[in-house]
């Protein structure tokens, strides 16, 4: 692990089963079950953030279940970087419902003391009180709100709380796991707004994950593409976007409806997302890919690097960079 | 010009909450034209759902219409009998619900779903049915309708799922067909799917069609014209170029501004909108849009800005944005 490398993972891996039988158990079968991460190596370095996105069932919550150590891994190994004296940075997570993640029953003050407490940050009532409010304060709420509880607020503002709580713990890491995808997009505006400037102003090393790639543009330095429980591409955010090397990214970037209504053509990728349960061979994409040839079918393809560090998994060495490119192999394929 | 297939005027609708009346829809008045697709836009709360529950008089209580007027084709829809209107319901609109897991029936092959439908509207039964939703299940772009036909609804993706739920709205060839945030519940590469299904289907059928979405990308890409509704009322109705190019009402702008979208050159812009949209019963006096609008001035508090029709655009702001100022 070089100096500026905050978090590596290496070869993780995380395989669902589903509850075997007792005579499973005993003959030790053990091919069932969902690879719901598969083989995904990436690191993300000091004051850096991750953007991770990709379709549901690709395997992004997962892995940042595992990042943050709610889950173990199967295979493979997470490590942070550590201090002089060996502890683990401290890492504080945000969830995508404002909602459900929030006690009803706690007063915001105490929902945003909890970490200060546990961590033993601030010592006093008045201590901790006013760390409360300096954070409420930082999030764009007033002080005067420590004494609502969760239901006087709206969603936006729930997530403003939310936000406090994780920087309570004055974390050096952060997960954020779909954090906007709950809120409206007014609301959403001010939310990415106030993240960026939490990441400017206290260096924040973080990991975003979202299916929204024009939000992903927004809030991370790089950006992993994952389908499948596979990462399939990684690069620097405006690389990515100008530069896509996989055929998926390309595809998934062309998707997304934009707000140009002198071209109102639509861009679907072909077929379905596979049953994660039993993901296709060779290479995870072929079956949707307009570039596929046999040896996709039959063949995983290797990690190849683009640019000065980026990589992506292809068989092919193609220029995606214009979008119109790829039109009409995927055309083709559609009909 | 001619006449409108839907039009609605002065569209009430009220919550009673503890015998406190409250608007969730205050004068909504918007029409769709034959074959056309119009869009409506706005933030959770802001009545779009409400708005086609209540032209097929489906609002669950305690929602309540009180005021208005909705004609289809010149038949007044709000004065119909429950009776009649359950004939209008599937038979001259069609319905496409957002989440595709609950608007289908789980014990039901869709099969069946679909010859319950289709008998039930068009008067055919036994074979003749059978062979309908057959020839439906190929059109909404199912592989082998014969194997889909025998199945549940849980043997099917989300994406083939909702291309049921279309198939459903649409097999009695409805005059208009409102779809309630088609596809907000799907996975960015299916939901382009389903809107290059609606879209083909649009333009064979000639059918009219009520989108409602949040998602401003799926509006630019589908709706001939929008509507913009912001807390229960009509803040903008425009043509879909108009609006993204020229929009009238500062909320319309905001909202676009606000939209994370690469622009042309690249460039990712965030402009964020103050403030949230107030809650139900707590719209302030006057303009509902003016503790977060740039714009406000003195005359926005006190009184509700009037719909204005200046040729093909109608806003009711009282300050309008003249140009796009970018």
């Amino acid at each position: 692990m070089s100096g500026r490398d905050f978090l590596t993972l290496n070869h993780v891996s995380k395989v669902y089963r589903r509850n075997q039988s007792l005579l499973e158990r005993l003959k030790k079968n053990n091919t069932g079950g969902t690879k719901a991460v598969s083989d995904v190596s990436l690191t993300v370095r000091h004051g850096e953030t991750l953007g991770l996105v990709g379709e549901s069932g690709c395997g992004k919550s997962t892995l940042a279940r595992l990042v943050s150590g709610l889950m173990e891994p199967t295979s493979g190994e997470i490590a942070f970087r550590r201090d002089a004296a060996g502890k683990m940075p401290r890492l504080q997570m945000i969830f995508q419902d404002p909602y459900s993640s929030l006690n009803g029953r706690w007063m915001i003050e105490d929902i945003i003391a909890e970490p200060i407490r546990v961590h033993k940050l601030r010592r006093g009532r008045a201590a901790i009180r006013a760390r409360v409010d300096e954070l409420l304060v930082q999030v764009g709420l007033s002080p005067a709100d420590a004494e609502k509880y969760p239901q006087e607020f709206s969603g936006g503002q729930r997530q403003r709380i939310c936000i406090a709580r994780a920087l309570a713990g004055e974390p050096e890491f952060l997960i954020l796991d779909e954090p906007t995808s709950a809120l409206d997009v007014s609301v959403q505006a001010q939310i990415l707004n106030l993240l960026r400037d939490l990441q400017k102003n206290l260096a924040l090393t973080s990991l975003f994950i979202t299916h929204n790639l024009s939000v992903v543009r927004i809030m991370a330095d790089r950006i992993g593409v994952m389908y499948l429980g596979e990462l399939v591409e990684e690069a620097p955010s405006e690389e990515l976007f100008l530069r896509p090397r996989h055929p998926y990214t390309r595809l998934l970037i062309d998707a997304a409806p934009d707000m140009d209504t002198s071209d109102r053509t639509l861009h679907p990728i072909a077929g379905e997302l596979p049953n994660p349960a039993f993901p296709p061979s060779g290479c995870r994409f072929h079956t949707r890919c307009p570039f596929a040839k046999d040896v996709c079918r039959s063949t995983t393809p290797p990690q190849k690097t683009s640019g000065a560090d980026g990589m992506f998994r292809c068989h092919f060495d193609l220029d995606l960079s214009n979008g119109q490119a790829i039109l009409p192999a995927a055309k083709a394929r559609t009909a | 010009m001619t006449a409108p297939l839907l039009d609605v005027r002065d569209l009430t609708v009220t919550i009673n909450r503890d015998g406190r009346l409250i608007t969730a829809l205050d004068k909504v008045s918007f029409s769709v034209d034959p074959g056309e697709v119009l869009g409506i836009v706005g933030e959770s709360g802001a009545g779009k759902s409400i708005t086609g529950a209540a032209i097929i008089d489906l609002l669950v209580p305690p929602l309540k219409r009180t005021g208005g007027t909705i004609a289809l084709a010149g038949e007044r829809l709000d004065q119909l009998a429950p009776k009649a209107m359950r004939r209008v319901r599937g038979d001259r609109i069609g319905f496409i619900f957002q989440d595709p897991m609950t608007s289908l029936n789980p014990v039901i092959t869709i099969g069946r779903q679909l010859c319950d439908t289709i008998e039930a509207h068009l008067k055919i039964s036994g074979d003749g049915a059978k062979k309908k939703a057959l020839e439906w299940i190929e059109r909404v772009g199912l592989p082998n309708p014969d194997v889909q036909f025998k199945r549940y609804p849980h043997q099917l993706s989300g994406g083939m799922r909702q291309r049921i739920v279309i198939a459903l709205a649409l097999c009695a060839n409805p005059a208009l067909v409102i779809a309630d945030e088609p596809t907000t519940a799907l996975d960015v590469s299916v939901q382009a799917h389903i809107l290059q299904l609606m879209r083909d289907l649009h333009r064979e059928s000639k059918t009219s069609m009520m989108l409602i979405t949040h998602d401003l990308g799926v509006i630019a890409k589908m709706a001939d014209r929008v509507a913009v509704l912001y807390a229960g009322r009509v803040a903008e109705i425009s043509p879909v170029n108009e609006l993204f190019n020229a929009p009238k009402h500062p909320y319309t702008h905001g909202l676009i501004r606000a939209t994370p979208m690469p622009s042309v050159n690249g460039e990712v812009r965030l402009d964020q909108i103050p403030g949230a949209m107030p809650g139900l019963g707590a719209v302030p006096p006057g303009c509902a849009f003016n503790p977060r609008c740039f714009k406000a001035e003195g005359d926005c508090c006190s009184a509700v800005p009037p719909l204005t029709i200046r040729e093909s655009v109608a806003f009711s702001c009282f300050h309008p944005l003249e140009k796009e100022i970018a």
